[in-house]
């Protein structure tokens, strides 16, 4: 039994036009076992997941899952897999409960008891969130990361044979993740076999009892438990050319910034939470950090002008003059060169159905006007190509769709239209979520290259370990306001994380490092 | 579970604006005369208001379930099955009533069938198929017949009498509502309110969208063929262009009656409030003396109660649901 193969594909590949996202991809894995998929962006792991669960069909090779060919959504369905995608798909208006159960049930008939069903549910979401939900509550109305749980405890109720997580836990936080884990286990003990595709290396140690490691759209190698190292699955993920730099250490180099070049001044976020005061120095990359919904999210949001804070007033140094200035809209923000960029891609990032050069150059259309407004596209060729080679963004041609692109890739080409504005201040809300590591390590080495030149940097992030080797200080949120900024030796996963749980400070810790700051 | 059901309306903010007015028209109606509630006038009301009551409902189905679909081809296909009854069935005498209503139903639901399976399996933007589904049908209406004459037949013409509340429309009404009845406590209601929400995530979680889009259409399609029915039996004829009129009253009537044309929300109970209230609009209007403007001040007010509909159900509603 337990060596049963549940899933294996054979000589599988697919493309997306020009892209190939699969060449040849083979795969295995047993009941009772947690089976990681890694690989960087556009390596082809989202593509995989989707071929099996029946969402993309390929274009040659075979797979068969529990001994049988799955050609849709209902078919594995039947067989009894579940996939939870990465986007968090549910239908808004509808209630809880109908979002659970969507799909379970024939067109006319229903094959399960309302009420067994509302009690299983109830116990279960109790179980993920950590507190009871109503069920008959409209979607619309509930938090992400409540409705991240409702896609996940919907994957659950079918009591699938196999399980597939594609990169599910990105909107978690810590403290989920790990009751996350203790679901995985519980299904694993259940002899299920599961899936787990993820970026989240650390996760992915401690969890995982095999992997398969996937490089440009072919499987490199598995690796058995004892095997799966950071440093393993670095190796075979990467290139051997761009193995170079192994440790991370973008930190600063010790240079002091010349004062301060955003500051906030009695800032709230909410109705509920105290003021608080915050200094962005210039050259300096500030982190932001802390639980779901800690008011860090509303915090950058107010810097950037993308939405007005509940009171308090946020000010910027002007280029030209040097003076302060307020900065409320978004437009003048804009002006005093702050640019944002979002984690969040689908909803505040792409323009879906634009070219990827469209995409990189929107932001500066507006000073690349020739007469009577036609915008001179010629002039911004220099500019995409510098911001593809530097980002190593890897694309076909730059007319495709941006959605040809892997997420890592599109976020990459969000991270360029920021550059591409030539900001003093550059936000990032998350920009790593469901991103490889490659892609990371672009992304800090070029955000430190800019600290370097005078720029300056607020990036808010998931997950702590982003900020080890990289953030100047970082800025803990709890219950809405700034609670405490960690800078020098105290930038490290225990400060960070008792912080974040509002634990009050550590007394082991020698140096009030806060007013150094 | 009574009270759940009745929880559930409650949720259900969408039907707020619609119950709000018409209650409000009702008793503006009540103030300029009672025409309206005798038996006569309330019999009436149902023969003239059926019709638009059948094709909103017509409608809705397809709106639910989502891409954007408003099936544009109602009206003209009401139209195109009342010139086919009156010239190819009456025309060469044949009146049986079974084959009358059999004919009215089965063509209203074959055609949705075609426009379902364009949209599935040609991949065209629903509004578009629709579109021409209007377009083409009211052109070969003109061509079943150039203009309004026939006669229905014998035994429908006491139908539009409008003497007595329990005539016959009243059935074609209620018919249309066990129908959806039926529909709604299976699983078909959730499945077609998920697919019109979240198409990727109905069919990602495994249910058959297509299945549900073409079942969403047929039924739509028998809706309009009672709509048919007793639009024939109002006007007692054939009429080849007056049916076109019906398909933008509807759409009307089904934003009124809260239903979000993005699929995923509405009902039977908001689409009959919406063309009721409709209906009372026009009635309050004509016992007004505006002479020979008065249709086009009729549509304006449906235009202004529309907007304001909409904008009461953004400001006041939805911001509450908000907070």
């Amino acid at each position: 039994m337990e060596n049963e193969i549940t899933i294996r594909m054979v000589d599988v590949a697919k493309s997306f036009g020009e892209t190939k996202a699969l060449r040849k991809c083979d795969f295995e894995a047993h009941a009772g076992e947690v089976h990681a998929i890694v690989g960087e962006n556009g390596s082809g792991k989202s593509t995989m997941a989707k071929i099996m669960s029946g969402v993309l069909h390929p274009d040659a090779g075979k797979v068969t899952i529990l001994g049988e060919q799955i050609t849709s959504p209902v078919d594995a369905k039947r067989v009894g897999l579940a996939t939870i995608f990465q986007e968090v798909l549910v239908a808004e208006e509808a209630s809880v409960f109908d979002n659970l159960f969507v799909g379970r049930d024939g067109i006319f008939r229903s094959e399960g008891n309302t009420g067994d069903r509302w009690r299983e549910a109830e116990t279960i979401l109790a179980r993920l969130v950590g507190k009871p939900v109503d069920l008959n509550e409209v979607v619309g109305c509930l938090p992400l990361s409540i409705k991240q749980w409702i896609v996940i405890a919907r994957a659950i109720l079918r009591s699938p044979k196999v399980l597939i997580l594609d990169e599910s836990s990105a909107a978690l936080d810590l403290d989920s993740t790990i009751r996350l884990h203790e679901e995985i286990d519980r299904m694993r003990a259940s002899g299920a076999t599961i899936l787990i595709v993820t970026h989240r290396i650390a996760e992915l140690v401690r969890i995982a009892d095999r992997a398969t490691i996937l490089r440009d759209g072919v499987t490199v190698g598995v690796l058995e438990k004892h095997e799966i190292t950071e440093a393993n699955l670095l190796a075979m993920m990467t290139p051997s050319d761009r193995r170079a730099s192994e440790a991370k250490d973008y930190a600063s180099k010790g240079r002091d910034g010349a004062g301060a070049i955003l500051t906030a001044r009695n800032l709230a976020t909410h109705r509920t939470a105290a003021a608080f005061d915050f200094d962005l120095p210039q050259g300096a990359i500030v982190g932001v950090a802390g639980l779901d919904g800690q008011g860090q999210d509303a915090f950058v949001r107010a810097v950037a002008g993308i939405a007005q804070p509940f009171g308090g007033d946020v000010q910027v140094r002007s280029a030209d003059t040097g003076k302060m200035t307020s900065v409320g809209t978004l437009d003048e923000a804009a002006r005093a060169g702050i640019s944002y960029v979002s984690g969040d891609r689908k909803r505040e990032g792409i323009f879906p159905q634009q070219s990827i050069f469209e995409n990189l150059a929107i932001g500066v259309y507006r000073k690349n006007l020739g007469p009577l407004g036609v915008i001179r596209k010629p002039s911004l060729k220099p500019m995409f190509k510098r911001e593809v080679d530097r980002l190593r963004i890897k694309i076909g041609s730059p007319s495709n769709k941006i959605t040809s692109l892997s997420g890592g890739n599109q976020q990459k080409v969000l991270i360029g239209r920021a550059f591409a504005n030539d900001p003093q201040v550059i936000v990032l809300n998350d920009p790593a979520r469901g991103v490889d590591l490659g892609t990371k390590r672009d992304l800090y080495r070029e955000l430190r290259i800019f600290a370097d030149k005078g720029g300056s940097v607020i990036y808010l992030s998931s997950e702590i370990e982003e900020f080890i080797g990289f953030a100047d200080r970082v800025d803990v949120f709890f219950a809405g306001r700034l609670f405490r900024s960690l800078s020098g030796r105290d930038i490290a996963e225990e400060p960070i994380l008792a912080a974040m749980f509002g634990q009050s400070r550590n007394t082991s810790v020698e140096f009030d490092l806060e007013r150094t700051a | 579970m009574p009270s759940n059901a009745i929880r559930q309306l409650a949720r259900d903010r969408s039907l707020f604006v619609p119950a709000g007015l018409f209650i409000v028209l009702l008793a503006a109606v009540a103030t300029r005369g009672h025409g309206l509630f005798t038996m006569n006038g309330i019999a009436g009301a149902i023969l003239v208001a059926t019709p638009l009551i059948l094709t909103a409902l017509a409608i809705t189905p397809i709106v639910m379930a989502g891409r954007g679909a408003v099936d544009l081809s109602v009206g003209p296909l009401m139209g195109f099955i009342n010139v086919t009854l009156i010239t190819w069935l009456v025309g060469h005498g044949v009146t049986n009533p079974v084959a009358v209503i059999g004919w009215a139903i089965g063509l209203g639901a074959a055609f949705q069938l075609i426009q379902a399976l364009v949209i599935i399996y040609v991949r065209v933007v629903p509004i578009i198929v629709t579109l021409s589904g209007f377009l083409v049908l009211s052109g070969i209406n003109l061509m079943v017949m150039s203009r309004p004459g026939g006669v229905a037949p014998d035994w429908m013409l006491s139908w539009g009498a409008g003497t007595s509340v329990f005539s016959p429309v009243l059935f074609l009404l209620l018919t249309a509502y066990v129908i959806w009845a039926g529909l709604r406590r299976t699983m078909f209601y959730r499945n077609l309110r998920m697919t019109g929400s979240d198409e990727r995530m109905a069919y990602t979680s495994g249910v058959p969208v297509d299945t549900v889009r073409i079942i969403a259409h047929v039924v739509g399609g028998a809706f309009t063929g009672l709509a048919a029915l007793s639009y024939t039996a109002l006007i007692s004829s054939g009429d080849p262009t007056q049916g076109s009129t019906y398909t933008l009253q509807a759409v009307t009537a089904l934003v009124l009656g809260g239903a979000s044309l993005s699929g995923g929300r509405g009902g039977a109970l908001g689409s009959t409030l919406g063309a009721i209230n409709m209906f009372l609009i026009s009635y309050l209007l004509s016992t007004f003396n505006f002479g020979t403007v008065s249709g086009f001040v009729t549509q304006m007010a449906f235009g202004l109660i529309l907007v304001g509909s909409l904008l009461v159900n953004v400001f006041v509603i939805s911001r509450r649901a908000a907070a």
